[in-house]
């Protein structure tokens, strides 16, 4: 195990307290010093069973979790994320990766990962992205908007009926995800929309459900076959 | 007689042509090599070959020796010096060129054997067995040379090179469908030859005709088939060959992933977005990416692919960082006018603007849609003088022309600028044709 429980580093009370877990300890280091000082690193875990350990035991808010882990029974990330479930109900999860393979990013997100972001983002997005998860919001790449456009047909034009149809995106749903994949802040997407920011996190939410409950055979089925880029 | 023949003798007796085959021969070029080599007439060198192979058949073996040994012309160690004699020749990748069909003169022979074997059958003649015998050589010789020299070699029947001293044996032969022919006439020459055994030699020893009529069918069997097995088996290889390559390239992009794209993404986060080293390390880690997820290589690129390599050829003269998503089935051509106007705009983007520039390109049913947003100083197009073309022209004008539209827009928030491209694709496919 090469996790050893940090304690106290200088955090607030009322600050997010955070697990990062990869398994590259230099980069966990300057992650750890590029992030926010209202973020609390508490822990930092190299493995799969290390990390699903300290979850259990240091029950944080945010982990940001690498999708390729060593370790366990080969199913990196989201692997992490089905066991420490039972463990830690209440810590949400952010998928931190260099990959690009619909694959990894779809398996951690349906594993539960509240949203994906890419290991080139600077300090001061990673404190943002987990700073949202924290709040339960989902953090969505302009590329992850991209392939959730691909994935439920949005380009073919294929529109939910109903809110709750899970195979399909609303209209305002799509019209957010494309702002999205566009390269628009929430913020910017709301101004461009006519809506709130409240408004846009709640349909990215849904998204984010409807891309986790989905059966969509497309789903699986094309992120097996193309890759995300 | 052959073009290879006649060597460059007037220019200096002390030099020597290489010993190289000549592409355009009568059986395998080692006459002309030799002749060619030696200073030789190659009448000469052909007497004496015939001579030697009825000295107990030194000729053919030494005939064959030379054949497997000597290379052909522009091929492996020799020079093409000689090859400006063999006008013929041409230059090195040239297929080679038989002047006889060897493989319908085998069958020939083999037919004219056939029915020696019979009248020989029929009349109770001693030579039944090394006649039949070799008539079964010669009809799975042309089979055989059909499929493995003249396959090997890249061999192109010439129908319009053929001597008339073979004309009775390759008359009708076509050039690319012999090869199905010869092994349809030479196999239905065997069954029919193993039809009629039985009949024609009910006079013959039955421990002569029966081994003799298995043989037959065994090696009709063979030229029939074979061919077809060879060719399955080929496949099966080069199948094999493709599955262990790919594997072999997943293990190691597995590998490079966890480590060399690890090393670049933090080279990258810590030396900040619009450095020097973490351009070059995010264009590396494109390069990588490309070569480790890429499969074959699309015979034309797309709209999406075009515009991810220029954004990525952009990074490495730019501080920029381009981010590339496409959705929908790509079906925009990268040549076309919309491709032309992206990378316009991708390039105002990245050199008046630089920092994250984010491309989106979307294809629908009946639109494609590419925008291209930037979060610098901003740009009014209406303050922009009339010297400069950049947007007015390349990207308007172009658009306008393609029966597209453009729009360039503050972005979002009114920071920075988005450029707005539309083509309808009904539209686009026909402004497209030529």
């Amino acid at each position: 195990m090469t996790q050893e429980p940090e304690p106290g580093v200088q955090g607030a009370a009322t600050g997010i307290r955070v697990v990062i877990v990869d398994d590259h300890s230099i980069f966990r280091s300057g992650l750890r010093n590029d992030l926010d000082s209202t973020l609390e690193v508490v822990g930092e875990a190299a493995n799969v069973d290390a990390a699903a350990d300290a979850i259990a035991s240091l029950k944080p808010d945010v982990v940001l979790l690498d999708v390729h882990l060593p370790g366990g029974s080969g199913g990196g990330g989201a692997e992490v994320i089905r066991r420490s479930q039972a463990a830690s109900p209440a810590t949400r999860y952010l998928a931190l990766s260099v990959s690009d393979s619909a694959e990894d990013v779809v398996g951690v997100i349906r594993a539960g990962a509240r949203g994906y972001i890419t290991k080139a983002s600077s300090g001061s997005e990673v404190s943002r992205a987990v700073a949202a998860v924290a709040d339960g919001d989902a953090v969505f790449s302009p590329r992850l908007a991209g392939f959730v456009l691909d994935a439920f047909g949005a380009a073919s034009g294929e529109q939910a009926e109903a809110n709750d149809e899970l195979d399909r995106l609303s209209a305002r749903e799509r019209e957010v995800m494309r702002l999205i994949a566009r390269g628009y802040a929430y913020k910017e997407v709301a101004a461009e929309l006519f809506i709130s920011i409240k408004t846009v996190e709640t349909h990215v939410s849904s998204v984010l459900r409807k891309l986790q409950l989905s059966s969509r055979h497309e789903l699986t089925a094309w992120a097996l076959e193309r890759r995300l880029l | 007689m052959d073009a290879g023949v006649t060597p460059d003798a007037g220019a200096s007796r002390a030099f020597r042509a290489p010993l190289a085959r000549p592409r355009l021969c009568v059986l395998g070029g080692v006459c002309a090599a030799l002749a060619r080599h030696l200073n030789m007439s190659v009448a000469v060198v052909r007497i004496i070959f015939v001579g030697l192979a009825f000295a107990g058949g030194a000729g053919l073996l030494l005939y064959v020796w030379f054949w497997a040994l000597v290379p052909l012309e522009g091929q492996g160690g020799a020079s093409a010096a000689g090859a400006g004699a063999a006008a013929g020749a041409g230059a090195a990748p040239s297929a080679v060129r038989r002047r006889i069909n060897v493989p319908w003169l085998l069958f020939a022979v083999a037919v004219a054997l056939a029915i020696a074997a019979f009248v020989d059958g029929a009349f109770g003649g001693g030579s039944l067995f090394i006649v039949t015998v070799v008539m079964l050589a010669c009809a799975a010789g042309s089979v055989a040379w059909d499929q493995l020299v003249e396959a090997g070699d890249g061999t192109v029947p010439s129908g319009w090179a053929r001597a008339p001293l073979v004309a009775g044996a390759v008359a009708g032969a076509g050039a690319r469908g012999g090869s199905r022919s010869i092994r349809v006439a030479a196999g239905g020459l065997l069954v029919a030859v193993a039809v009629l055994e039985p009949v024609a030699w009910a006079h013959v020893d039955a421990w002569l005709a029966w081994p003799l009529f298995t043989l037959t069918v065994l090696v009709a069997a063979v030229v029939l088939f074979g061919p077809w097995a060879l060719h399955l088996w080929q496949q099966l290889m080069t199948e094999r060959t493709a599955r262990v390559r790919e594997e072999q390239r997943a293990e190691i992009a597995a590998h490079l992933h966890d480590s060399v794209l690890q090393t670049l993404a933090l080279i990258q986060n810590r030396a900040g977005a619009s450095s020097e080293v973490s351009r070059i390390a995010r264009a590396q880690e494109r390069e990588l990416r490309e070569w480790l997820y890429a499969g074959a290589d699309p015979l034309e690129t797309d709209l999406a692919t075009e515009l991810k390599d220029f954004g990525a050829a952009l990074e490495l003269d730019h501080a920029v960082r381009i981010e590339v998503v496409a959705v929908g089935e790509p079906s925009e051509r990268g040549t076309g006018e919309l491709a032309a106007a992206a990378r316009e705009a991708m390039l105002n983007a990245a050199r008046h603007a630089g920092g994250d520039v984010s491309v989106y390109i979307e294809t629908t049913a009946d639109a494609v849609d590419v925008f291209v947003r930037d979060r610098g100083p901003g740009f009014d197009p209406e303050t922009v003088p009339q010297g400069r073309l950049g947007v007015r022209e390349s990207i308007m004008g172009r658009m306008r022309r393609a029966g597209g539209s453009a729009r360039v827009v503050p972005g979002a928030g009114g920071v920075g600028t988005e450029v707005r491209l539309h083509l309808d694709r009904r539209d686009a496919d026909e402004g497209e044709q030529p």
